[in-house]
């Protein structure tokens, strides 16, 4: 039996796979946009970023009338669960991608740290996580998700390196004290990301299967 | 774990039939002490039927004929010896529809206690007090005891057919579907009442209302063609159903 309201919750979820996707394009314009210098891609980031917040605001506003309308219970209330958590951490993946692009911005020109850091790295890494919690979310389907904990370790390694790398050049030559700040800034922003990525995944998890996982 | 010190009624293999119809297939269920415990499930699942076999209330009808165990503080109610009069005391029952006599409202409520033979008028003053204060009706009808019941609205008919279970002392108050000719207000405040009568009492509740279920209850199980598909904690059964015919009912892909 298919009701108003199953319609709905699949509408909804589509939703927010469209809203992970566009998070998901930002945070990889803006790591090119780092990578190439390419100022008018920072400002696209920008800009659609906007789109994000409206679609995390519309989302609520659906779920919500759905909780209130159908008192959904079991699977149908897990999944609206995790979905008003999700476009949360959706929400501050674009924050971080519009952080990101503003670096990019003031980096300005391509110097000779951005070739030798392995943010677009680290940044692959990310992104992937947040494609894979959000092909798990999209799919029903935990599989995705399994190595989550691994990935994350991962990349919090490398913003640690990444760190350390920055403190070495910076004391050889001040001169490469801003942008070194700069790639530490988009480094912590990345890693925010990637914990992201973990949230959503409990999420999934918890949507899924019913009970609680904790990445850590 | 459940102690067996927390089970009050302990269902094992229970059949029962009307005729060559079977009605409950192989039910075992432990119901646990000074708890709500909720029985869903569509239409004709047996749910009612199940409620009335916990007081025997099937023996009235024809052609009804139960097999398996129904233990009620470790004696079978079934058993032969068993005193149907005295389950019926211990074990209480409302219904769906508010049934008040048509007499007053002390009446109403003395008259358990009278015809298990007290007629002390102090006594049966203090029992319709407690009694109605129990089922949250006193303040409403304190100054008009001698009214008749039929003048009361139908949420408050009901909590004093409450009152009226309550006034023979049972340990165990049966509901089947209680609230499903009330008002959203009526209906919310017998919610409240019962989840203040399981200080005292053990409650089972027939509803239809899968909310209700999920607001008073502390267990719930899942009847479905005479079977007992799913019981456990009503937290798990509605966050996290066990089984795929529960999610699939309560969620509403069917029924």
């Amino acid at each position: 039996m298919q009701t108003v309201f199953h319609e709905d919750l699949r509408g909804l979820s589509g939703s927010v796979v469209e809203m992970g996707e566009l998070a998901i394009d930002l945070l990889r314009c803006a790591m090119d946009a780092i990578s190439t210098c390419e100022a008018e891609k920072a400002k696209q980031v920008l800009e659609k970023r906007k789109i994000i917040t409206t679609m995390d605001n519309d989302i609520e506003e659906d779920a919500l009338r759905l909780l209130l309308l159908y008192q959904p219970v079991a699977r149908d209330l897990r999944r609206l669960a995790a979905i008003l958590k999700i476009i949360t951490y959706l929400e501050r993946v674009g924050r971080y991608a519009g952080d990101v692009a503003k670096i990019a911005l003031e980096l300005g020109r391509e110097s000779k740290i951005t070739k030798i850091m392995s943010i677009p790295y680290m940044g692959e890494l990310v992104v992937s996580m947040l494609e894979d919690s959000i092909r798990a979310f999209a799919e029903g389907d935990i599989a995705p998700i399994a190595e989550m904990s691994q990935r994350d370790d991962r990349v919090d390694h490398l913003r640690y390196a990444i760190f350390r790398e920055c403190l070495a050049f910076m004391m050889e030559d001040p001169s490469v004290i801003e942008p070194c700040v700069n790639h530490i800034m988009a480094a912590r922003y990345l890693e925010r990301c990637g914990d992201h990525a973990c949230k959503i995944s409990e999420k999934v998890y918890y949507m899924v299967a019913g009970g609680r996982m904790e990445i850590r | 774990m459940i102690d067996d010190e927390e089970i009050i009624i302990s269902i094992r293999d229970l059949n029962l039939f009307y005729d060559e119809n079977q009605a409950l297939q192989g039910i075992d269920m432990d119901i646990l002490r000074k708890r709500v415990t909720a029985l869903i499930g569509p239409s004709g699942c047996g749910k009612s039927t199940l409620l009335r076999c916990l007081n025997r209330m099937n023996d009235t009808i024809d052609g009804a004929r139960i097999e398996g165990h129904l233990m009620f503080e470790g004696e079978d109610i079934y058993a032969p010896q068993a005193d149907v009069l005295n389950v019926r005391t211990r074990i209480g029952m409302i219904f769906q529809k508010p049934n008040p006599f048509p007499m007053s409202i002390w009446e109403n409520v003395a008259y358990g206690p009278r015809i298990h033979g007290n007629n002390d008028r102090d006594e049966l003053e203090s029992i319709v007090e407690r009694s109605l204060r129990r089922a949250a009706l006193w303040d409403e009808v304190s100054d008009r005891l001698q009214e008749s019941a039929m003048g009361l609205s139908g949420g408050q008919q009901q909590r004093l057919c409450i009152a009226r279970a309550l006034a023979v002392d049972p340990e165990v108050i049966l509901m089947d579907e209680p609230t499903s000719a009330l008002d959203p207000i009526a209906t919310q405040r017998i919610e409240s009442l019962v989840l203040e009568l399981k200080e005292r009492y053990t409650v089972i509740i027939v509803t239809h209302n899968m909310q209700q279920a999920a607001r008073i209850s502390d267990r719930t199980g899942f009847m479905y063609v005479g079977e007992m598909i799913e019981y456990g904690s009503t937290k798990q059964i509605f966050e996290n159903p066990q089984m795929e015919l529960t999610e699939r009912y309560i969620t509403g892909r069917f029924g």
